[in-house]
């Protein structure tokens, strides 16, 4: 008898607590700044990591030498599955790391969660932050606050094989249709190199086609997005990119999973004639077996001596808004987002730096950027900038769309409507 | 008769063969030098075997401490979940009392709850204990002990439940004339008795806890002192290359315990599984 | 009962104390607590935080049903499923009276290999399925182009829906029947011979003798060995998460837990994917239920 009723009390005290969903606290107030301690780095896991380390290990070593009785952990994550690794660390301010790289296509997102630190004021500080190219500091900004220090900018263009080129006597594709047509050429003539290497999950090669054709994904309408993903110019470009992924040019069988870094290691790797890879992907190709043996012209578009739009890429250094090392955190930050390590990571990555001019500096007379240099001043794109866009690309809805119409389960029209249906939820809400 | 016999005595070892063949080829990918891992023309052997592989998972990834993280997690789960289903199975077994059969019945349904779905609510919840008792919030081994140890209890309960059960009310009696209390009889007399249900019981607890991805990988967020075996497998497996040796000498050196385990324990563990059943 | 006087309510309520506690907080609450997330609109700003929560009702529910995604997830779980527990009493029950005949040496290797496989981590296996089939490196694709199917080099099996799921089938068989041999095998060991002489003795064919006699004596086994294996596959991750690489391409070789899993926790709707753990729940509740009900009816 008493056991029962202590039972139902129980039972009771629980409803009592928990008739709503929990929510974190964003009571930060009271919270003792710690200076000491071991520092959570997360990072990007890129193609050829070991370069990428390797600057790393250098500022973390500089760090802690600077920092008594601070230790510098980095975890480098695959890009493909950051979504539930920052959701996570959002969720529990306890559990989360103190800084993070992360894309310009998240920041909307992760500012909608409480993510990360707002850092305007220490920018406004930091004598080296007036010489941020302005333009980019904008990809770091979200209603005029600054969420993190732009720590690089990349672009993409179309690397292609020199040699292969050479030998079977082709000429770099002037159009997206010639691409296509000599990626297909050339894996008739040569049955074990992939046409170009482009992936199913590679969402930034995919938009250029899609801009290139005159289309887009959404569109923005007053406050709200609508998705025009199902249009017939953004039909157009998405199965044209869809065609690569094909038994004659690459695989479905290897290609419809790949991601960008994993096309990038297929092209350095020499499985495949032609890529499309950023200039920070430089170093990971030299580091294959294809170094010497390659060159880059910009990806073009839809016309002869047209250049497809390029995603305006870039990734940000910040601060977890629930870090209670703020300070060591911005230091880190500052220090690896800095000019100095920016240098570094050019000469280690190729990733083009933010400031005017260490930009000056190292890129002015480098030939092998002037492909992206065009590319740029042709114009670039950027995707929904609204806090949906992360839960639209955590869901893989475009990677899905291509990987449907290029393994032929549905036709552009039906996967493009299904695609342009989902991002209309999520824009909803 | 007799020609009979002896195909099914060959068909037997040649289902053994196969049965055992994944685990041959775990440990032999393990010891293979990389190049033959790696290699167009796989070969069933190696003339050349060597403990790289194990060298890389164990120095450069740090496979020892995420190995003592998995084992301290299990051994956790298995010493709480005997001790406390343990308790509950006297209690349902040798006391009278109201709303036992309820209960009863309850811990078979409780067995049927997919916990994996569960996963949601219990990372939240465990987010909010991590404000009470941070050794059992998120990013924490204890998270993952307390998790296991609520999923492994209803079924040790009701597996144990059938031993205790076999246990004859003359030995209670006897030990009661003696002068024994209850509690040293429950202890002394009973505990040992039904050594071979804890043993079941604890494969059982021990597997579940060893094996766990999901949770591990949804309550583990930052940093990596505190990753389990599966997510150092996981974060092993790299998208652009894969160091397949060393997965599988990952793969071997986290089967191993569990292996051994279960070769100590089998003869008890069949007529535990048996005994189960039954009860 | 030796023990049987007035205080036993209280000392059970002792005994029983600690396991209600974790029970209660770890697997009551939180199914309540389950059901709760799924009637609001909880994304991460929600859970984060950083916007107030909304009140959905059934809105979650509605969503899900009309999603034509979910109902192909859904049906292909329960074949899946339906199939892995097919195969895995099969295998297991097969071997098992294949054990019953064979003599000792090979009997004991039969369950060496078995303990081996059962084993086995799920991760672990995993990967080591993987490996044997291997696009590039498998020794499977090796050896069947070795054997003249020249189309099998570099053939890739996770590729095809049909072959990724059968790819992971196998493996869920080989690590989940030795559950079934043990049991049946214990099962079949336990029939007194005197039973089966018994039945000879009145006339009774092989054949009758097996449906007639064993099996009944069996039935029991049979049906927890089911009920294990439908609550096992039914919701099985971590082989489909590991082999397919999240779900295959284009989510093709999805499951049930791996679809709430990538809804809630990389999609950010955790109000959707607890409603899909509702129903998975209601589901597998549902299915075990009728089938104990069935069994009952049969005997």
């Amino acid at each position: 008898m008493k056991f029962r009723r202590t039972l139902a009390v129980a039972a009771l005290g629980a409803l009592a607590i928990g008739c709503a969903p929990p929510q974190a606290s964003n009571d930060t107030s009271g919270q003792s700044e710690e200076t000491t301690g071991e520092l959570r780095v997360w990072l990007f896991q890129e193609a050829s990591n070991a370069a990428k380390e390797a600057v790393v290990d250098e500022a973390k070593a500089e760090f802690e030498k600077a920092h008594d009785g601070v230790t510098v952990n980095v975890e480098y994550l695959p890009v493909d599955g950051r979504a539930s690794r920052f959701n996570g660390a959002f969720n529990d301010k306890a559990s989360a790391p103190d800084v993070a790289e992360f894309g310009n296509t998240d920041l909307a997102g992760y500012t909608a969660s409480n993510g990360f630190a707002d850092l305007t004021a220490d920018l406004g500080s930091w004598p080296d932050s007036k010489d941020l190219v302005p333009e980019v500091l904008d990809t770091a900004t979200v209603d005029g606050k600054t969420y993190g220090i732009p720590w690089y900018t990349g672009t993409r263009a179309l690397y292609y094989r020199t040699d292969v080129f050479t030998e079977l006597g082709l000429k770099p594709p002037a159009t997206l249709d010639e691409l296509t047509a000599t990626a297909r050429q050339i894996r008739a003539a040569k049955p074990d190199l992939y046409g170009i290497a482009v992936g199913g999950k590679y969402q930034f090669a995919l938009l250029p086609y899609i801009w290139a054709n005159g289309g887009d994904v959404a569109e923005q309408d007053g406050e709200t997005w609508k998705a025009t993903i199902d249009s017939a110019a953004a039909r157009a470009g998405l199965s044209q990119y869809a065609e690569l992924i094909s038994e004659d040019i690459c695989p479905p069988a290897a290609c419809a999973q790949l991601t960008g870094s994993q096309s990038v290691a297929a092209f350095a790797g020499g499985k495949a004639a032609m890529t499309i890879g950023g200039d920070f992907n430089r170093a990971a190709v030299d580091a294959g077996a294809v170094k010497g043996k390659y060159a880059v012209i910009p990806l073009p578009g839809k016309t002869e001596g047209s250049i497809a739009p390029a995603f305006a890429g870039g990734n940000l250094l910040g601060v977890f808004a629930s870090s209670k090392k703020r300070t060591l955190a911005l230091d880190f930050v500052q220090l690896l987002g800095g000019k100095t390590y920016q240098e570094k990571m050019f000469g280690a990555m190729g990733n083009m730096p933010t400031f005017t001019d260490v930009q000056d500096r190292v890129a002015a007379d480098d030939p092998f950027l002037q492909p992206f240099i065009e590319t740029v001043q042709s114009g670039t794109r950027f995707v929904p900038s609204t806090p949906a866009w992360t839960k639209i690309d955590a869901a893989g809805v475009l990677p899905t769309t291509v990987q449907q119409v290029a393994t032929g389960q549905l036709d552009v029209a039906a996967a493009t409507s299904a695609a342009a249906a989902e991002m209309n939820e999520a824009f909803g809400s | 008769m007799r020609r009979g016999q002896l195909v099914v005595d060959v068909a037997c070892v040649v289902i053994a063969a196969v049965v055992a063949f994944p685990l041959y080829w775990m440990v032999l990918s393990a010891l293979k030098p990389a190049g033959e891992v790696q290699s167009a023309n796989p070969r069933p052997w190696t003339g050349a075997p060597t403990l790289d592989s194990f060298r890389r998972v164990l120095d450069v990834e740090n496979f020892g401490l995420y190995f003592v993280n998995s084992l301290v997690v299990a051994l956790l789960v298995v010493a709480l979940s005997l001790v406390v289903s343990f308790l509950s199975a006297v209690a349902l077994t040798r006391f009278r009392f109201r709303g036992r059969t309820v209960l009863v019945v309850m811990l078979l349904v409780a067995q049927m709850v997919p916990v994996e779905a569960l996963t949601i609510p219990l990372f939240f919840l465990m987010r909010s204990f991590g404000d009470v008792v941070p050794a059992i919030g998120l990013n924490q081994l204890g998270a993952l002990v307390v998790v296991h140890l609520a999923f492994s209890l209803p079924f040790a309960i009701w597996m144990l439940r059938g031993f205790v059960a076999t246990v004859p009310d003359e030995l209670a009696e006897a030990a009661a004339l003696d002068g024994a209390s209850r509690f040293r009889f429950t202890w002394q007399v009973l505990f040992p008795l039904v050594a071979p249900g804890l043993v079941a019981a604890s494969v059982v607890s021990f597997i579940h806890a060893w094996n766990d991805f999901l949770f591990a990988k949804t309550f583990l967020i930052s940093g990596t002192d505190n990753r389990t075996l599966p997510l150092g497998l996981l974060v092993f497996f790299k998208p652009e290359e894969q160091d397949w040796g060393a997965i599988m000498a990952g793969s071997t050196l986290m089967t191993l315990p569990v292996l051994a385990f279960f070769l100590i324990v089998q003869r008890h563990l069949v007529s535990g599984m048996a005994g189960a059943v039954k009860g | 009962m030796a023990f049987a006087h007035r205080r036993d309510g209280r000392a059970a309520l002792l005994y029983l104390l600690p396991a209600a506690v974790v029970l209660l907080a770890l697997l009551a609450y939180p199914i309540y607590q389950l059901v709760v997330i799924s009637l609001y609109d909880y994304g991460q700003p929600q859970a984060s935080g950083a916007a107030p929560l909304v009140f959905l009702g059934v809105d979650n529910y509605v969503t899900l049903l009309s999603d034509p995604r979910f109902w192909d997830v859904l049906l292909t779980t329960v074949v899946f499923a339906a199939v892995c527990v097919v195969g895995t009493l099969l295998v297991g029950t097969a071997l098992a009276v294949l054990a019953n005949r064979a003599r000792t040496v090979p009997r004991t290797l039969l369950f060496l290999a078995a303990l081996g496989a059962w084993a086995t981590p799920t991760m672990a296996g995993s990967y080591v399925w993987l490996f044997l089939f291997d696009q590039d490196f498998g020794l499977v694709n090796e050896a069947l182009g070795s054997l003249g199917f020249d189309g099998m080099r570099g053939h890739s099996w996770t590729f095809e829906r049909f072959s990724a799921f059968g790819l992971v089938a196998a493996e869920i068989i080989w690590c989940s029947f030795p559950f079934v041999l043990v049991t049946m095998y214990a099962g079949i060991k336990a029939i007194p011979g005197e039973v089966i002489e018994a039945a000879a003795l009145d006339g009774a064919s092989a054949r009758r003798t097996a449906t007639a006699v064993i099996l009944p004596i069996l039935r029991p086994l049979l049906m927890i060995a089911t009920i294990q294996s439908i609550i096992w596959d039914f919701k099985v991750f971590t082989q489909i998460y590991v082999m397919t690489n999240g779900g295959g391409v284009a989510g093709q070789n999805l499951v049930l837990n791996v679809f709430a899993y990538q809804k809630a926790f990389a999609g950010e709707q955790y109000g959707l994917g607890a409603a899909i753990g509702v129903v998975m729940t209601v589901l597998l509740l549902l299915i075990t239920g009728l089938y104990v009900r069935a069994q009952r009816g049969v005997r």
